[in-house]
């Protein structure tokens, strides 16, 4: 926590000598730098996002006709937790987290984040509470409790075993990995932008991240505080959620929704950012209606901790609260409205070029357009009483998270593939990936619409062939594989652009925000000298100052060239050295919570790891005295 | 060479926009994080008043003479803790161990006094099973508690630097950053201490409750 | 006939212009019974709470004194039985003086970074807003059905 920074240090004698090392294993386990950090949040969570999907293609399958038996009953409570759980936290989040870590000090100009080795605290302890999360696939059955866990489906009464033990578990340990990133990314926008770059100059990737980190902040305890309140009741018998005793399994809805509806907003936010900033740069044209753009996302963060009863309507609170968060429900959806018309009027007019980023951008506009309406129709709560728990509602909501969400993540990853990685990613490739997920997308979730108004409930098993619902079933699961082989071209993709590198300019769309400004790849130190900010989208007006004057065909030869980094000296650069213990902490707290379950043994040995890193952690220097630092 | 490289030294030391310290705002941010987390306890204590369908209920077990007490001791150590930090900054480093060791001693006397009440409350027969008050209540209370005893921690940390003179008026923010989070921890007992104890001390059997007969 | 002149030609500039007023008639002298003494106590207590010069070991000692006097009262008026009944809002109220007075004096809210004091207070009303809504749902919990 608090790192005495004098010179004179007490030296803890250390288990380990400091990874020193830019190259080779030890400088990725150890690293500080937000980069590679990103790098492996990307990678983890995209292993995650297979692992999930392979979850939904099993469901499918044992979908695809009536009265099927493919699936085991018990096996396909978990499937469909599971794949919930780990398309949540442990995919579009961390995926997002991964944007956030790469982009935020590159479009800031900062050197790194506010607090490096927090930020890889934050990847350790999410890496090893996902793992904690899964390994319950092999100790006795994963959580089966649906992905909100409502009581009494989850309480130790009616769901004996362990499966839910390390749901709530998992999600405490994911919770403090992404609070200690919301933390960090708060103080890094706060504190860390480049001289001239005032709120209202910063791109808007970086407004959405600065909203979501202070919805993660705030609403990742509440999480905690279920988990701690379903813990105590599963492991210690206590009594929040038992009925037996006068508990009121309604709180655990009350409390879960308290979270969870900001959390869709953690999970959309994000994604808005990412279109936002690519729509402008294929389109020549700056964002239509900036400052509504961010006023609309601050909006709808505020806005979203009043609409969580919506997630109740059928509970039972009375016509008083049902009315009171209809109407506040129905509000939400301006901002959002607004947002969709800013972009397409971004679009309007403009000299668009359409590549794969700007693809999946258009079709995230589209298909996050229909998600949003089918949500006014369920924000009405009469109407709603007719969806509720229906597939109507799954159609909803991945028609925002999957066709929002992961479009505009996909739309990101092209877009700053080559500015992450230094080479192109195939546009040819990437265009098959966009037409294949676009067809599989629709043919796997529009049927879903009819089958949730034709009665078929969610998270069903398996159901009679009379009932009409297996042509739209069957359609489901072809379209489900549809997007699977549409991941595996964006796989082959990867592989292939990876052999044949077609390498990237620093600024190869011709890009606005201040990471291009830099060489592709980004040295390690991102910026030689930081840069001055004077406009929104700084980067631009600086290569076509005559845009400024108002003509909108000013000179278009760029009058600034990407910053050359052959003559920068690194040795005047320094940059925080590596640290281990992240790692240690992350691995501590991971042992610490499965020994909850297990044995107080556990418990200790993680505590005493936690305890011992963090005063490493405290007393370690910034840079090791005596080293050529680089 | 190249003389307009910015020179950094570490990530955590740039102020660059605002002016203040990242430590600080990181402090900060971290205190409003925690306010959502004891306000969902609390808020889980307050729907849950009154709910317990048998005993013991707070009038039969709540005292509240030793927890004016105990109150009373937390008080003074966030006077002694901002006291502390004070006398830090004017380098008055004598005064600033001792005020910080009595804080440490106070935190450890606040800890005793809910060591002492738990036991108490075990021995008559209010276990965090025994019924929803005795759940939110241990609940919150032993995580306030958890709370405390990680500052305690933190702050002989903090003395033990102040002792082999790593932390001075230079770092001052160190101390500071530290003595946010006691306050917080002590305003959160303020809280628990009027609604948790002053409030419902007097809550008898609520209607449909079985009276409390003592402890078998 | 002259209101109407005046409606339509005060000040050459019409009638819907606001007419000016002189500084002794925009603010008058005070005639509240007390005189100037509210607001010289307002001057007196931002004076006293600007901290300038005044955040030393005295002052702190004084506001700790105070949260010591309003515990010793809150637990007096627990003791009384004529009290009961506004017990509730009562200790409601005290806590929170305790909790501004220790968060905006011990922990130099009122003297430090406004930014810091924006944080804090949007979370604190976030947080009062929806556990109140929590706690009057779940009070009133199906009321009307």
């Amino acid at each position: 926590m608090s790192t005495i920074s004098k010179p004179k240090q007490f030296g803890l004698p250390r288990l380990f000598p400091r990874p020193m090392s830019h190259y080779g294993i030890w400088s990725w386990v150890g690293t500080v730098d937000h980069k590679k950090i990103g790098t492996m949040y990307g990678i983890v969570s995209f292993f995650w996002f297979i692992m999930g999907g392979i979850e939904a293609l099993l469901i499918r399958l044992q979908l695809s006709h009536a009265e099927a038996n493919i699936i085991d009953p018990e096996l396909y409570n978990q499937l469909f937790t599971m794949h919930g759980t780990t398309m949540v936290f442990l995919v579009v989040m961390p995926l997002s987290a991964a944007f956030f870590n790469w982009l935020i000090p590159l479009q800031i100009g900062a050197r790194d984040v506010a607090f490096p080795r927090l930020n890889a605290l934050s990847l350790w302890v999410f890496v090893f509470g996902s793992l904690l999360m899964n390994i319950s696939w092999f100790t006795g059955g994963a959580p089966n409790g649906g992905w909100f866990g409502y009581p009494p489906n989850s309480t130790i009464q009616f769901n004996p075993g362990n499966g839910m033990t390390y749901w709530v578990m998992g999600l405490n340990v994911l919770g403090v990995a992404s609070i200690a990133a919301g933390l960090n990314f708060i103080v890094t926008i706060i504190n860390m932008r480049a001289p001239g770059m005032s709120f209202m100059k910063m791109p808007v990737f970086t407004w959405m991240t600065f909203i979501t980190s202070i919805l993660i902040v705030l609403a990742l305890p509440i999480l905690g505080v279920a988990g701690i309140q379903m813990t105590a009741d599963r492991v210690y018998g206590t009594n929040f959620f038992n009925s037996e005793a006068g508990g009121d399994p309604i709180f655990w809805q009350h409390i879960f929704w308290l979270f969870g509806h900001p959390e869709v907003y953690i999970l959309i936010l994000p994604a808005m950012g990412i279109v936002s900033e690519i729509l402008p740069t294929f389109s020549r044209k700056p964002l239509f209606g900036y400052s509504f753009i961010i006023f609309s996302g601050a909006g709808i963060g505020f806005m979203g901790w009043f609409v969580w009863s919506h997630h109740m309507f059928t509970v039972g609170l009375g016509p008083a609260a049902n009315t009171a968060f209809t109407i506040s429900t129905m509000f939400i959806a301006v901002p959002t409205g607004v947002k969709i018309f800013n972009w397409m009027a971004t679009l309007w007019g403009g000299s668009i070029r359409l590549t794969t980023a700007m693809l999946f951008s258009i079709g995230f506009i589209a298909m996050f357009t229909i998600g949003g309406l089918s949500g006014v129709t369920h924000a009405v709560s009469p109407s709603d009483a007719q969806q509720q728990d229906t597939y109507y509602i799954v159609a909803h909501f991945h028609y925002v998270l999957f066709g929002g969400a992961i479009f505009a993540i996909f739309a990101g990853m092209f877009f700053w593939w080559p500015k992450f990685f230094g080479y192109f990613l195939s546009e040819r490739l990437g265009k098959l990936s966009f037409i294949l997920m676009m067809i599989g997308f629709n043919l796997q979730f529009a049927p879903m619409h009819w089958l949730g108004l034709n009665g078929m409930p969610r998270r069903i098993y398996t159901y009679a062939d009379n009932m009409g619902w297996e042509l739209s079933n069957l359609a489901a699961t072809i379209g489900g594989f549809t997007i699977a082989i549409a991941v595996a071209s964006f796989i082959v993709n990867v592989i292939y652009s990876m052999r044949n590198k077609k390498l990237a300019p620093g600024d190869p769309w011709d890009g606005r925000t201040l990471e291009w400004s830099i060489s592709s790849p980004p040295p390690h130190y991102n910026f030689a000298k930081l840069p001055e900010v004077s406009h929104i989208d700084d980067w631009w007006y600086k290569k076509y100052p005559s845009l400024l004057e108002g003509s909108p065909k000013g000179d278009l030869t760029p009058k600034v060239k990407v910053e050359d980094t052959s003559k920068v000296n690194e040795s005047d650069i320094h940059l925080p050295d590596l640290s281990y213990y992240p790692l240690f902490i992350g691995i501590g707290l991971s042992l610490a919570a499965l020994g909850v379950m297990y044995t107080y043994a556990l418990v200790t040995i993680g505590l005493i790891l936690v305890f011992w890193g963090s005063i490493g952690w405290s007393t370690e220097p910034v840079n090791e005295p005596g080293q050529d630092h680089h | 060479m190249s003389s307009d490289n910015i020179t950094v030294h570490h990530g955590e030391e740039i102020n660059n926009s605002t002016g203040v310290s990242n430590k600080k705002l990181l402090m900060w941010a971290f205190l409003g994080s925690d306010v959502m987390f004891f306000g969902t306890f609390i808020g889980t204590f307050m729907a849950y008043r009154n709910k317990s369908l048998n005993g013991p209920y707070p009038a039969d077990t709540l005292d509240i003479p030793i927890t004016t007490v105990s109150t009373f001791v937390l008080l003074m150590s966030s006077l002694g803790i901002v006291l502390a930090l004070h006398y830090l900054k004017e380098s008055r480093m004598g005064l600033a161990k001792l005020w910080l060791f009595a804080v440490i001693i106070m935190g450890l006397i606040f800890m005793g006094f809910q060591v002492y009440e738990f036991a108490h409350f075990a021995h008559i027969g209010m276990t965090p099973q025994v019924n929803l008050f005795g759940t939110t209540f241990f609940t919150l209370t032993s995580l306030h508690g958890a709370h405390v005893s990680l500052g305690i921690l933190w702050l002989i940390f903090l003395l033990y630097n102040e002792f082999n003179g790593n932390l001075t008026s230079d770092n001052a923010v160190d101390l500071e950053i530290a003595g946010l989070y006691w306050h917080f921890v002590d305003i959160v007992w303020i809280l628990i201490f009027g609604l948790l104890y002053l409030i419902t001390a007097g809550d008898g059997v609520p209607p449909g409750g079985i009276p409390w007969e003592g402890a078998h | 006939m002259s209101f109407l002149k005046d409606l339509f030609e005060h000040d050459g500039n019409g009638w819907w212009k606001i007419p000016k007023t002189s500084e002794a008639e925009a603010n008058p002298k005070s005639e509240h019974p007390f005189g100037d003494f509210i607001k010289r106590t307002k001057a007196f207590i931002l004076w006293l709470t600007s901290g300038k010069g005044h955040a030393g070991p005295a002052y702190y000692w004084v506001i700790a004194i105070i949260l010591g006097v309003i515990t010793l009262v809150e637990v007096w008026w627990f003791e009384q039985d004529g009290l009961r009944y506004i017990l509730v809002p009562a200790m409601l109220g005290f806590s929170m003086v305790k909790f501004i007075l220790v968060v905006a004096f011990f922990m130099h809210l009122r003297f430090d970074h406004k930014l810091f004091s924006w944080i804090f207070v949007t979370c604190m009303i976030i947080g009062v807003f929806i556990f109140s809504l929590f706690i009057l749902l779940s009070a009133f919990h199906g009321y009307g059905n």
